[in-house]
């Protein structure tokens, strides 16, 4: 939903980053609207998941000049935690199996350190308990997932569904998803969909990095970006996703070539 | 037996050993007096030894620890945090004499027989000829023999024939004076087709140094099934010297699960050897240290027959100047086709003055086997801190919350829910207590 | 089916013959006249002479080591001759090497003079303890580099050897490692000066011929800053049915971004079925990371001697350097094996990898030993280490020591171990796809073996894979 007096939540300008000395962002622009969905596409290797990490603030990325503002506020001056206090969510690509913690005691801790930090009521395990069982009828989980170890075991698809639970107890004001729909089969796909939409409002954003088309059937962007070689190379609306899938990324390419001449 | 040439510390230690009132038995007075003059031809291990390398117990060496000379009057007040609820039988041992006011031994306890080893010297002395003193060997191990020197009495556990027990049964050792030395002793019997759990549980009401030198014999018949839960919470100023030996029979199978968080020094060697076709064992121990300790555990899984399964995880979480040894071997005999073993050595350093010695051993004399072993020494996941950060986590809970993971996957294996979530909490308070030094 | 393996670990020794060379022999026994004589013969400088008698009185206060878990009678250290060369001629070309000796070569398939040049390989030869031909010199010596037996180098660089000998492995260092440094013959010398990427691999074949000569070889390689060099050594020796002694030292050392690689293919004999003769081989194999970034790999295939109790090690001095231990053990018959490495992490952002692989068959033992010591300075140190073993018949066996001391919390250690075997269900499976036994264990070996194969260099690769085949080689029944 395009609103242009909606509140900017994110602006990014110029941003560069490094992994191990490697430059993989070579200056990124972008602005993300309270309200908009945008999905940024393009190839292996283009710099996507590094641009997903360096906005939730991986340390293996070295921001190394641009700049980033979360509702005017600089995002790099603010640790993992604090990002994620101040409603940054990160929906991991490969979530992390963590043995021996309970899933339940986890999402009751997140949800009670976000909600502390925003000074909201925290909830005590028994209201929790209710309170998450709501959330993962949302998602079609089953409640014996509170038992297990954080994705301890968890199939592809039961990782992303807890990535997606997570969201929806920490509600962002900005969701990035990076390839939420890999690994997951269609009736999956379907289920995590749905549940990131009824996530969405107008307050919120969301960013969808993806490599195909088939998640923007059910999640439909406003914007989608193409990027390449660490920076943004076209931007348009949900009709350039299709037209990526039928034509591939290397027209796009040329033409970002034949308009500034640049190598990519 | 010539005493001219006995090491003048062992000496000092054995002193109390000759006053020991004649048993019923004789063969057990027979027994202690080979295990005394073993004692007097030992020497005191040092680091030279290949078992003691990395063990220095010099410090152990330079007190003279006599046995209590007199029973310190204790209420069960006194030791009521130690109680454990499930347990409907509890022998309670006050610095290595056993109380029996202190102590609950029902008439009659479903399934399983408890006394203590003097009045199953007179009773059951044929039952104790064959087991006590048979299956830790003495003839080279100082320890042992020292303990054995002064076997008077002790705990006998023993489950008939297909008799089950649930309740879990509980031998507290309580240390109450400083500078004096006790010498626990048990022997568990499980009779074909029994089941058992067993707790031996090392507490202290003294902060000082004190000496415990304890020797358990487990006996597992055909198809019986004994859970061995093994608590090591001496003062910090303790050392702490404990061997065990189990022998399983066929099917039979052995859980343990051991907790090391006290003492100052500690060693516990382990001995299990499969001697019937397709026993299994499932060896878990937790070792959680900081300050000054030292704690040590040897372990090894012997093969002998086929089909035989173990399966071994051992970690550690070492804080402060703390020193962690591991020594795990996992021999498979000749002929011991099939084994399916496989262990393990964990362990996180929290601190940049913490060290750790691991060696987890095959040796392996059949071929058709699946052993494996792997050892980390490491920090907590760097991906895993981050992902709990990214949810709002602070680096310390997310630290805190890891390290308690660490340790609670050992713990939540433990059979008796009281003492697992005792063990939850001390784990809990001790991990959110160390402030790790190391930040990324 | 495990008859039919035994079967397939069994055959003959190829390299049993004893070469008909005039030799110089020393009279048997030990002493510090012995230690001069040999200093003498070899008209050595007065400080090399002194290094010798101070190992040796260093040597006489040891004892034999007692913890590898390899067993063998007492030897008689006075019953050994120290020095056995071929009778002195000066040699100015291949040509006026001794045609027996060439002959003897080619039966093992030693790359020389123009198989040589065809291989691309410059081969320093050692024939009992004296070195005899050097080849591919002017080559070397062209971009700087010096390669030449040791003798030579005590001759003509004495102040690199001085500066070097003994720096990594000192005289004292263990009991056979200080026997080596009073008695030592010959071996190689090689130096890599600054910036210099030798541009060929450098071989050395050492083979122990007269019986009863105990063979001490010393090799030193020096690689200064920026240098590089792939180094190769290959051992055979025929049969003779005394054991035979074999205690070299190898001493490496990098400075500051210099890379050593260094290759071993050992086939020593080992002895027949019943466990009778072989070479025990005793030997000290050390490498010293000493500069920054710089690099030390060792890769070898043990298949033959008696008894083997060698650990090549690294320590890593330098920021950032790395060490590397490849190794295939293959035992047979009554062989022992007491092998592994040392990987001692003394500077920041150290790394070592540890790739293991034993393959134990008939009576034979089979132990790899290793230790990984990260030093209370090594930030950030990193190892990993697999060791697997593999059993061939139920009569062998396979043991895995792996010693681990972490003095640092920064420091991260793995170490994995496997045991397995080559099943029925497997050679069923090649051969319902018409693949006979021998084939299949030979490919089941080489697969298993792949990860130190592939470290090795090329011609050395070829060898291995061959040799493997060979001991496995045999009469499927």
């Amino acid at each position: 939903m395009i609103n242009a007096n909606a509140t900017v939540l994110l602006e990014v300008r110029g941003l560069r980053a490094t992994v191990a000395g490697v430059e993989i962002l070579k200056g990124i622009d972008l602005t993300v609207r309270a309200g908009e969905a945008h999905a940024i596409m393009g190839p292996n290797g283009s710099g996507k998941s590094t641009f997903a990490k360096a906005l939730a603030g991986h340390p293996a990325y070295e921001v190394t000049s641009g700049e980033v503002l979360l509702e005017g506020k600089d995002l790099f001056a603010l640790s993992p935690e604090e990002r994620a206090r101040a409603g940054v969510f990160l929906g991991f690509q490969y979530p992390v199996e963590i043995p021996g913690v309970s899933n339940s005691g986890f999402l009751r801790l997140a949800y009670n350190t976000v909600q502390g930090a925003r000074g909201r009521d925290e909830l005590d395990p028994l209201e929790f308990d209710d309170f998450v069982r709501e959330k993962m009828k949302l998602l079609d989980m089953d409640p014996g997932f509170l038992d297990r170890s954080v994705n301890d075991g968890f199939s592809g698809g039961e990782k992303k569904r807890n990535e997606i639970l997570q969201m929806a107890l920490l509600e962002p004001k900005l969701a990035i998803l990076d390839e939420t729909d890999s690994g997951l089969d269609i009736d999956a796909l379907r289920v995590v969909a749905n549940g990131v939409n009824r996530l969405l409002t107008p307050a919120n954003a969301v960013v969808l990095v993806t490599h195909y088309q088939r998640l923007l059937n059910y999640i439909v962007p406003d914007y989608v970006h193409v990027m390449e070689g660490g920076r943004i190379i076209k931007t348009g609306g949900k009709e350039l996703a299709l037209e990526l899938e039928t034509r591939g990324y290397d027209w796009v390419l040329e033409e970002y070539k034949g308009k500034t001449g640049a190598e990519v | 037996m010539s005493l001219t040439t006995t090491h003048p510390y062992i000496e000092a230690l054995l002193k109390g050993s000759r006053d020991l009132p004649q048993s019923p038995a004789g063969w057990l007075d027979a027994r202690r007096a080979q295990a005394l003059e073993r004692a007097n031809a030992l020497t005191v291990p040092t680091t030279r030894d290949e078992e003691w390398r990395f063990t220095d117990i010099t410090p152990l060496t330079r007190i003279h620890f006599q046995p209590a000379q007199s029973v310190t009057r204790l209420a069960l007040s006194d030791i009521g945090c130690f109680i454990v609820p499930e347990a409907t039988v509890r022998l309670v041992f006050v610095d290595g004499i056993f109380v029996p006011e202190l102590s609950a031994v029902p008439d009659s306890p479903a399934g399983v027989q408890v006394s203590t080893l003097a009045e199953a010297a007179e009773a059951r002395s044929a039952l104790l000829e064959k087991h006590l003193a048979r299956h830790v060997a003495f003839e080279n191990n100082l320890f042992a023999a020292l303990n054995t020197s002064y076997l008077r009495d002790g705990a006998l556990v023993t489950t008939g024939k297909n008799q089950a027990c649930a309740a879990p049964v509980h031998l507290l050792f309580v240390a109450t004076q400083k500078e004096t030395a006790a010498y626990p002793r048990c022997l568990v019997i499980a009779e074909p087709g029994a089941e058992c759990t067993v707790i031996e549980d090392f507490v202290s009401l003294e902060d000082g140094a004190y000496f415990n030198n304890a020797v358990t014999e487990m006996v597992v018949g055909a198809g019986a099934r004994v859970r061995h839960v093994r608590l090591q919470r001496e003062s910090l100023n303790a050392f702490h010297i404990a061997h065990c030996a189990v022998t399983l029979d066929k099917d039979a199978s052995y859980l343990s699960n051991t907790v090391t968080l006290g003492a100052r020094i500690s060693r516990y060697d382990l001995n299990v050897a499969q001697n019937g076709e397709g026993a299994e064992m499932r060896i878990d121990g937790l070792a959680l240290i900081s300050g000054r300790q030292l704690a040590d555990t040897h372990t090894l899984m012997a093969h002998a027959r086929p089909n035989g399964r173990s399966v071994q995880v051992h970690k550690t979480i070492v804080d402060g100047a703390a020193h962690a040894v591991f020594n795990g071997k996992v021999f498979v005999h000749e002929g011991a086709q099939l084994t399916d073993s496989s262990q393990e050595s964990r362990n996180l350093l929290l601190s940049g003055r913490a060290h750790i010695d691991t060696k987890p051993q095959l040796e392996i004399f059949a071929d058709d086997v699946k052993c494996s072993h792997g050892a980390t020494v490491g920090q907590l996941d760097a991906e895993q801190l981050f992902y709990l950060r990214s949810r709002g986590l602070s680096d310390a809970s997310a630290r805190n919350l890891l390290t308690y993971a660490f340790g609670a996957e050992i713990i939540d294996r433990i059979p008796v829910r009281s003492l697992l979530e005792r063990l939850e909490r001390t784990v809990l308070e001790q991990t959110q207590a160390a402030e790790p030094e190391t930040r990324s | 089916m495990s008859t039919v393996l035994e079967n397939l670990v069994n055959q003959p020794y190829k390299h049993g013959f004893v070469t008909e060379i005039e030799s110089d022999v020393a009279p048997k026994g030990l002493s510090e006249d012995t230690i001069r004589l040999i200093s003498a013969k070899k008209n050595e400088p007065e400080w090399l002479l002194e290094f010798r008698l101070n190992a040796y009185r260093h040597w006489l206060t040891m004892a034999e080591p007692t913890w590898p878990n390899v067993r063998y009678p007492k030897i008689d250290f006075q019953n050994i001759s120290y020095y056995s060369a071929p009778k002195p001629k000066k040699l100015k070309s291949m040509d006026e090497v001794d045609p027996e000796l060439l002959r003897t070569f080619e039966k093992l398939g030693v790359p020389m003079n123009e198989r040589a040049a065809l291989a691309g390989v410059a081969v320093d030869v050692i024939f009992d303890s004296v070195s005899v031909a050097t080849t591919y010199k002017q080559k070397l010596a062209e971009v700087g580099i010096i390669f030449c037996s040791i003798s030579e180098a005590v001759r003509e660089h004495p102040e690199l050897v001085r500066k070097y000998l003994g720096s990594v492995v000192p005289t004292g260092d263990n009991f056979y490692a200080a026997l080596n440094s009073a008695v030592f013959t010959d071996g190689s010398f090689c130096f890599i000066p600054k910036g210099v990427k030798c541009p060929m691999e450098l071989s050395t074949y050492f083979r122990i011929n007269t019986q009863d000569s105990g063979q001490f070889e010393r090799t030193l390689i020096v690689a200064e800053e920026g240098a590089s060099v792939s180094y190769l050594e290959g051992c055979t020796a025929p049969k003779f049915d005394t054991n035979q002694l074999h205690a070299a030292v190898v001493e490496l050392v990098a400075l500051d971004r210099a890379d050593i690689k260094y290759s071993t293919v050992q086939n020593w004999y080992a002895g027949d079925e019943e466990g009778r003769g072989g070479i025990y081989n005793f030997v000290t194999k050390r490498g010293l990371c000493k500069g920054v970034n710089s690099k030390i790999s060792w890769t070898q295939v043990e298949t033959g001697s008696a008894i083997t109790w060698k650990y090549p090690s690294c320590v890593l001095l330098g920021d950032n350097s790395i060490g590397e231990f490849y190794s295939v053990a293959l035992t047979n018959h009554y062989q022992q094996a007491d092998t592994g490495t040392k990987m001692i992490h003394i500077g920041k952002n150290t790394r070592s990898t540890i790739i293991s692989k034993g393959i134990s068959a008939g009576r034979s033992n089979n132990s790899y030993r290793g230790l990984v010591r990260i030093g209370p300075k090594a930030e950030g140190a990193r190892n990993y280490s697999q060791c697997d073993s593999m059993l061939i018949g139920s009569k062998c066996g396979a043991n895995t020591f792996p010693y681990i001391q972490v003095h640092n919390s920064t420091a991260k250690v793995e170490h994995e171990a496997t045991t397995s075997k080559i099943g029925e269900d497997q050679l069923f499976y090649f051969q319902s796809r018409g693949i006979g036994n021998e084939e299949a264990v030979s490919m089941i070996i080489n697969g298993f073996c792949k990860e130190v194969f592939q470290q090795l260099p090329m011609e050395f690769a070829v060898e291995a894979t061959k040799l493997l085949g060979l001991k496995l080689e045999g009469s499927v029944g």
